[in-house]
């Protein structure tokens, strides 16, 4: 995953604190030791340099993690997929800001990506690649995840107040505040002039926000960002930025970056289905364009000058 | 005086070799080997941590079914549960679980140390193999019972010493081994953290039942739980089993009734001439987790997910010049000093093929599969485990009693507590 982690928690003491926080952090450090791609002795690395040949048995924690994700492609018509590794690295995006691959090298990677050729055993809870050069990637979940466990690790000590956050991207809630309806989250444009477009009360929820404008580079006077879109092999047309608000991390980490790929026309359909609330914010046309499914009408904020528009039912 | 022949000599100082049954030849297992496809049923005392942890490892190897969990500390079912993802059979008391060890074929324990050799000598009688977490036993006299209870078993015993397994360590002994970086005559080994070593406690009775690490009632301290690691990889590459201990150490950093130590300082004379000096503090994590180990010719960096290869300067061995008198030299504008300060380039990695690369704890769990399915003896058997925890066990003598103890003196040594 490789990015900076933060908990805030309420606790009796400093002293409890820090050891609650210990946990909190060894299971993100586990997490990450089991799911990070950079890593060459994870899981996922394994994984990735043996399911080419055959089928690689994996723990129960690290299968459903696929499974789930393979199940949210399927449901998805493709826009999530977590076998795009390939295809992220021919880009740049793998540590770098990105490049432009040559056509002949998109064309490979497309045929070495793709979750239909992740094929997954539940008897033997083992994965194997159906495809050679297949490349897991499980950047667009690990956070999440790791942050939904450390939160199962504070409540398991107790904990009732806590906010986890990852990369400033994703956030899960232990709780509120005391006297608050929950963990303030401010979502602000990623144009400079219009700052802050919603303000979230997280209670008990994860907020995931994802965009194309995270990482990207130019060229000719065009934007290429990070996100690919797994239908073309090429980068989301689109440079809205997209903010889920769901029962857990690992569920808003995906479905952000799911959404961005669909766009929001697409979105409304798989949002209700799996109960989420997302805020879509455009800023093709300058001022930022909201397109909101299910998100309450309490968290919107003033300062947005262009009316908000409800998503179609 | 190589590990083997300290061994034989350490236990006839302590507790009589012939009592052992440590003849060198090793019984055969009662029971046949496991079939290369059949189901390996693993039953968990102590799914704490640690326990957690080795079981996703060894789910990860093929056909391991987990299929009892023991601890004393029922909260840790559900957790032991949520990583098998079945309702596992759980026990509060090992001597139940053991009752149906004919529905088990090998136990994983990773119970407090104090407990280790009740649980691997109560399931090596019960027909069991063993993968015991490191280290091997709290007292001298336990680790002789263990190895004792291993070789008249004929169960396999496999100790946590999971680095053995890493491929980064292997190479870089082998190639230490070669002589690569000259005659290795010293390794300095840290595990620094930033941490009190102290977890949250629900209830104040519960405090010496999790944090059993910083009571000497119970734990051997961070020469145990940590140093002990260190110590494996140090006899490994010396060959043999160190035969002195001096240390040092203090409450230095977290007055908060702990027994145990928060840094040490320990140095190890081994016979041929090494020596291994580890420290852990608990109060700056600069140096975290790294090994040292210093040859005439070269250094060799070793963390827990790497390792890197240094190459000490070439210095002249003629007064003559031999290559340059007919051939001239090449000026350049490079600057080459001799000072001593302390060199900060990069170092020359130790590559690991990606199909060899994985979790050492994984290797090693899959390693002992293997040894049961394949009849072979574990790389970390019990003459590792036991070669690493009485050097460990007299370290603490030493800290304690701020003497140099010498293991060739057997007599009057007891206990490590």
């Amino acid at each position: 995953m490789g990015t900076s982690f933060e908990i805030r928690l309420y606790a009796e003491s400093s002293d409890l604190a820090t050891q609650q926080l210990a946990l909190a952090f060894a299971e993100i450090e586990r997490v990450e030791a089991a799911l990070s791609h950079y890593r060459p002795t994870s899981e996922i690395s394994r994984i990735n340099v043996a399911a080419p040949s055959g089928p690689v048995t994996t723990d129960p924690e690290v299968f459903s993690l696929l499974a789930r994700g393979r199940a949210l492609s399927v449901r998805s018509d493709g826009a999530f997929d977590l076998t795009l590794g390939q295809l992220v690295k021919k880009w740049g995006f793998l540590r770098g800001e990105g490049r432009m691959p040559s056509s002949v090298e998109i064309l490979e990677a497309r045929s070495q990506s793709g979750w239909q050729h992740l094929e997954l055993r539940p008897s033997e809870r083992s994965v194997r690649f159906l495809r050679a050069g297949l490349t897991l990637d499980l950047s667009s979940v690990g956070k999440g995840y790791a942050l939904d466990r450390a939160a199962s690790v504070l409540r398991s000590q107790g904990v009732v107040t806590a906010l986890l956050g990852g990369g400033q991207s994703s956030y899960v809630a232990v709780g509120s505040p005391p006297g608050e309806s929950g963990w303030l989250v401010t979502i602000s444009s990623t144009s400079e002039d219009e700052g802050v477009v919603s303000q979230v009360r997280l209670h008990d929820a994860a907020l995931s926000t994802s965009g194309a404008l995270g990482k990207f580079f130019e060229l000719d006077g065009r934007r290429y960002g990070h996100i690919l879109d797994p239908r073309t092999g090429w980068p989301v047309e689109t440079l809205a930025q997209v903010s889920v608000v769901a029962s857990d991390g690992e569920l808003s980490d995906t479905l952000a970056t799911t959404f961005v790929v669909l766009g929001a026309d697409s979105a409304p359909p798989l949002a209700r289905e799996l109960g989420v609330r997302v805020l879509f914010v455009d800023e093709a046309g300058g001022a930022p364009g909201l397109t909101k499914i299910d998100w309450p009408p309490e968290w919107a904020v003033e300062r947005v000058r262009s009316p908000a528009v409800e998503s179609p039912q | 005086m190589n590990r083997r022949e300290f061994l034989h000599g350490m236990s006839r100082g302590a507790a009589g070799l012939s009592a052992l049954g440590m003849t060198g030849a090793w019984a055969s297992p009662a029971r046949a080997a496991v079939a290369p496809s059949d189901q390996i049923r693993l039953g968990v005392i102590g799914p704490g941590n640690r326990g957690k942890d080795m079981m996703r490892h060894f789910l990860r190897v093929p056909g391991v079914h987990v299929a009892a969990l023991c601890d004393i500390y029922e909260p840790r079912f559900a957790e032991g549960r949520r990583v098998t993802g079945e309702s596992t059979p759980v026990y509060t008391d090992y001597r139940r679980m053991l009752e149906g060890a004919h529905e088990l074929d090998a136990v994983l324990i990773a119970t407090p140390l104090d407990r280790h050799a009740e649980h691997v000598l109560g399931c090596l009688d019960a027909g069991l193999h063993v993968y015991g977490e490191k280290a091997m036993a709290f007292t001298v006299e336990e680790c002789d019972a263990v190895v004792r209870a291993v070789r008249n078993s004929g169960r396999r015993y496999q100790v946590g010493h999971q680095y053995r397994y890493a491929p980064w360590y292997r190479q870089a002994v082998e190639r230490i081994g070669r002589g690569e970086i000259g005659k290795v005559t010293h390794i300095y080994a840290y595990w620094h953290r930033n941490f009190n070593w102290r977890r949250p406690i629900p209830d104040p009775s519960l405090e010496r039942l999790i944090n059993w690490r910083l009571y000497h009632e119970y734990s051997g301290g961070l020469l145990a739980e940590l140093g002990s690691h260190h110590l494996d990889l140090a006899n490994w590459i010396f060959d043999e089993m160190p035969h002195s201990a001096q240390g040092s150490g203090g409450i230095d950093f977290y007055k908060d009734g702990r027994e145990v130590l928060d840094n040490i300082q320990v140095l190890f004379d081994y016979p041929s001439g090494g020596t291994l000096f580890f420290s852990s503090i608990t109060g700056n994590h600069r140096a975290g987790f790294q090994i040292q180990i210093y040859g005439t010719g070269g250094t060799v960096e070793l963390t827990l997910q790497d390792g890197f290869f240094y190459y000490e300067p070439k210095r002249a061995n003629s007064a003559v010049p031999s290559d340059s008198t007919d051939e001239g030299v090449v000026t350049t504008p490079s600057l080459s000093t001799s000072s001593d300060m302390p060199y900060r380039g990069p170092g020359l990695p130790i590559e690991v093929p990606a199909e060899e690369s994985a979790d050492p704890s994984f290797l090693s769990a899959k390693a002992f599969v293997d040894s049961l399915r394949q009849e072979s003896r574990p790389f970390a058997d019990e003459e590792v485990g036991w070669s690493s925890a009485v050097p460990m066990i007299l370290g603490n003598q030493a800290i304690r009693s701020g003497n140099r103890v010498d293991f060739r003196d057997m007599a009057g040594v007891s206990s490590g507590s």
